[in-house]
């Protein structure tokens, strides 16, 4: 006879075999499902053949040319930082490929503003006087894929490719590569795993909002998990009300088990990029002093600034008007240089008028045009605004200077 | 140096946890420890209430103008501390053994068998490794985050040095004051996020806008433990409480908001889900502990974030519902329809209210709205589970014990989308700047009603199954 305390193995045996079972019928269930809509899916976005016998092939930045506008290749990339007289940037690419063995054609581009007119633009040796072109669409500061197979153009040898965009540029833009893709079924397998895990660090928006690998995707792994959750579930309740032999978990252990597991699948993504960006962290931050953190931030440059200028300020608090051109620069200046009464606009680019200002107070500029000082008369100016009387206190190219209110 | 700060700022907040935990066991009914939840309940709400009751003090401190120091903030709180013990141990309601044993009971989960109890170690250890890498993050990270060092961050610093709270004034104020007050670029935000920077500076003794940050990576420590502990005093099974804290701890948004800290939304979200848990548990048990904690809870939503005034109205809602159980529902609807009628009226007019322009322009960013709660990484596949889960549910959203809770949600859900379709708010969803922030306040509350009505439906469906069986039964005899 068993202690009462002790579990009745003998009863529960079974149906911990049972459940055993269940579970192992659910995990074939829910990777079928998933492979079921992964094949769907490439059936829809497949163009051509599914087994391409193709490597893709890539031509690196050095490759380019930049046919219209300015720009160089610096760091692997191609960095164009203006357009030509007429607004269109325009790279060329010497090529010499089969159109039916690459169906798509990457350009590895970021820095693209919304709303740029981008376009393909292709020469074969079937038309040679002819300029083929495709319209491109722009996505998170990038460019989608061209996908070409249906494209009557793109047919024969394709001897040139060049890329036009035509959209004036407020930042550079940079073009890592090229890559001629055969987009076959195990390459857009690639793709998708390659935007799932991207590393997406964090920056300024990642408070907000993150976008779950890379910035643009194909396919969001959201949506395909929570597809292929459902398509599970069905297969699997299906399954227990035509053959409960098989499988006999109720419908709500089924739906809850099944989003767990793919919370958990989604999950793993994230701890994984988490833990890259911990690695990160850990690599520009570890063993620094609070000070040493600070310079080695994204506005350690400016940090290293403000504090010289605090050694020249008095220690009990004054007021300090701050500015900078960039929003960025004038709220960071202002936050290192509290506790000292700041003042600064966050969301526009304004000076304090001089009518605000008196003797003993403070002026911050830190990379803001239309600021002149007059050193031989020690006037400060901003703006076309009346002058002041101001002493340069501190001052460091380019773009850096204290001033003090007299 | 590090190690020592990030032990010296953890231990103070500790006290400031332990602090709170005497307060909610001086508050609440003597309970049997071992009652389902009821620790882990404790524990969890007991640092928010610590955290909040510590920036109470050190308001009161500035008001009569006492310096912050280590003493004159930690002792008085040391023998608040004291004070909530010896009322709690005179009550019957303090047990630290049978405390201890709970929580160690809960983290090795003796008490589940087989498979369940390996779900239970590893959704642990998953948590432990993602909180240890949090801690790793918000203990090297100086101040990242944009509002954080535009509107919070600023307060606090000024507060640490001068050592008081001195007034943050708009422009023209600060202008025509001349030196005397301070301005930033939301000089009407509270100060509740900011004392909490201070206090750990003040532990310190320095400026230090890493470490100053800890009380977030607490705060997402204890939160979900208090989720966990609602969900278990809601009558969930331990695996499925913990699986509904776990979402909350591994939510990437909640992460992003502990790793890069300094934001008031991840305070705002845990408060008022607390002050909503407390008060559904109230309106069902009594207890007078439990009305406290609601109450103590939805005051510190409004100073929190300047939204948490109307998540504390939206507390209205079911209270109405549960206290007149025969009209609640239809009162609480027709207020939903008054409302909507009053942005009818808005059509008319453009006030402006708590910075929002007010206008009926009815455009909701349905699409942006779509990616930012479906597509993009910030939510796992939280939505389609809410979705799913409420319609499985949805015949029993009006069930009398769920209905308060139901009328809750809706009342937050016709806040977000009045201010996301109405106002212009809209402009921030539709470059993914607020959606996600403002949407996190509602989260776990949502988290907590999908798992109630979905319970719901399976019981339902449960009772369903059996009678069938017992009817076959009776006609096979």
């Amino acid at each position: 006879m068993a202690h009462p305390d002790e579990p009745q193995r003998a009863l529960n045996e079974p149906a911990a075999s049972r459940f055993g079972h269940d579970i192992i019928v659910a995990a074939i269930a829910g990777f079928g499902a998933f492979a079921m809509l992964f094949a769907i899916y490439l059936a829809i976005v497949v163009p051509g053949k599914w087994l391409s016998g193709v490597s893709e092939r890539v031509w690196p930045a050095s490759d380019l040319v930049l046919a219209g506008g300015t720009g160089a290749v610096h760091g692997g990339a191609l960095v164009v930082s203006a357009p030509d007289a007429t607004g269109t940037t325009l790279v060329t690419l010497t090529t010499d490929i089969r159109s039916a063995d690459f169906l798509g054609v990457e350009w590895d581009i970021k820095g693209l503003p919304d709303g740029a007119d981008v376009r393909l633009l292709w020469k074969s040796d079937v038309a040679t006087r002819r300029t083929n072109l495709a319209n491109g669409v722009v996505e998170a500061g990038g460019l989608r894929t061209f996908v070409l197979a249906r494209d009557p153009s793109w047919i024969g040898h394709i001897n040139g490719l060049a890329l036009a965009i035509r959209t004036p540029l407020a930042a550079p833009i940079s073009i890592e590569r090229v890559v001629a893709r055969p987009l076959g079924a195990l390459g857009i397998m690639r793709d998708r795993l390659r935007e799932w895990t991207a590393f997406e660090g964090f920056n300024g928006t990642s408070i907000n909002t993150l976008t779950g690998g890379a910035d643009a995707q194909d396919l969001p792994l959201p949506p395909f998990v929570a597809a292929g959750v459902a398509l599970a579930a069905l297969l699997l309740i299906g399954l227990a009300r035509i053959a409960p032999r098989v499988y006999a978990i109720g419908a709500a252990c089924t739906i809850a088990g099944l989003f767990v597991a793919g919370w958990f699948v989604v999950d793993a993504r994230w701890a994984w990029n988490l833990a890259h960006q911990t690695r990160a962290t850990w690599g520009t931050y570890a063993g620094k002093t609070l000070a040493e953190k600070h310079l080695a931030a994204e506005d350690g440059e400016l940090f290293a600034f403000i504090e010289k200028a605090r050694a020249l300020m008095p220690a009990t608090p004054v007021r300090v008007f701050v500015a900078a051109g960039e929003h960025y620069f004038r709220g960071r200046a202002a936050y290192h240089l509290y506790p000292h009464n700041v003042q600064f606009e966050a969301f526009r680019d304004t000076v304090a008028p001089a009518s605000w200002m008196k003797p003993g107070d403070w002026m911050l500029v830190y990379h803001r045009r239309g600021v002149q000082y007059d050193a031989s008369r020690k006037l400060l100016r901003w703006d076309d605004g009346p002058p002041i009387s101001a002493e340069l206190k501190l001052i460091e190219p380019p773009g850096a200077a204290l001033f003090l209110i007299q | 140096m590090n190690a020592l700060g990030i032990l010296m700022v953890l231990v103070a907040w500790c006290g400031v946890w332990l602090m709170g935990t005497s307060l909610v066991l001086a508050m609440r009914t003597p309970r049997a420890w071992d009652a389902p939840g009821e620790a882990a309940w404790t524990k969890g709400a007991g640092f928010l209430l610590g955290a909040f009751v510590l920036t109470l003090w050190m308001r009161a401190l500035s008001a009569i103008g006492i310096a912050f120091g280590i003493l004159s903030i930690a002792l008085p709180l040391l023998l608040l501390t004291a004070a909530a013990l010896w009322i709690a141990r005179r009550r019957g309601s303090l047990a630290w053994d049978a405390l201890r044993s709970t929580i160690v009971e809960a983290f090795c989960a003796r008490e589940l068998d087989g498979w369940r109890r390996y779900a239970w170690l590893a959704i642990i250890a998953w948590l432990a490794l993602r909180l240890a890498m949090l801690l790793v993050d918000v203990t090297l990270q100086p101040l990242y985050p944009w509002d954080a060092w535009i509107q919070w961050a600023t307060k606090a610093r000024v507060w640490f040095e001068l050592k008081h709270i001195v007034p943050f004034v708009d422009l023209d104020r600060w202008v025509a004051a001349q030196g005397a007050f301070y301005t930033d670029s939301s000089p009407n935000y509270p100060s509740t996020v900011p004392l909490w920077q201070v206090f750990s500076c003040i532990v310190l003794g320095r400026f230090d806008d890493v470490l100053m940050n800890l009380p977030w990576w607490m705060l997402g420590l204890a939160f979900p433990i208090a989720f966990y502990g609602a969900l278990r005093r809601m009558g969930f099974a331990a695996l499925a409480a913990l699986a509904g804290a776990a979402i909350i701890v591994t939510l990437p948004l909640v992460d992003v908001h502990v790793a890069l800290a300094g934001y008031a939304d991840l305070p705002m979200a845990a408060y008022f889900t607390l002050a909503a848990l407390a008060l559904l548990a109230a309106l069902e048990t009594r207890d007078r502990g439990d009305w406290m904690l609601a109450l103590l809870f939805a005051i510190a939503c409004p100073m929190i974030k300047n939204p948490g005034i109307v998540w504390l109205l939206t507390l209205a809602v079911p209270v109405v519902v549960a206290l007149m159980p025969r009209i609640g529902v239809k009162v609480a609807l027709a207020g939903f329809a008054v409302a909507l009628v009053a942005l009818l009226v808005l059509a008319q007019v453009s006030p402006t209210v708590m910075g929002y322009r007010l206008h009926l322009e009815f455009s909701p960013p349905w699409g942006a709205l779509f990616d930012s709660l479906f597509m993009l990484g910030s939510w796992n596949i939280l939505w389609y589970g809410v979705v799913a889960g409420a319609a499985f549910g949805a015949r029993d959203w009006l069930a009398p014990r769920i209905a308060p809770l139901t009328m809750l949600v809706a009342a937050g859900v016709l806040f977000l989308f009045v201010v996301f379709a109405f106002t212009n708010a809209r402009a921030w969803v539709e470059t993914q700047t607020t959606i996600n922030r403002a949407v996190l306040h509602l989260a776990p509350l949502i988290v907590a009603w999908t798992m109630v009505t979905f319970r719901a439906w399976s019981l339902r469906r449960d009772a369903h199954a059996t009678v069938a069986a017992h009817d076959l039964a009776g006609a096979a005899g």
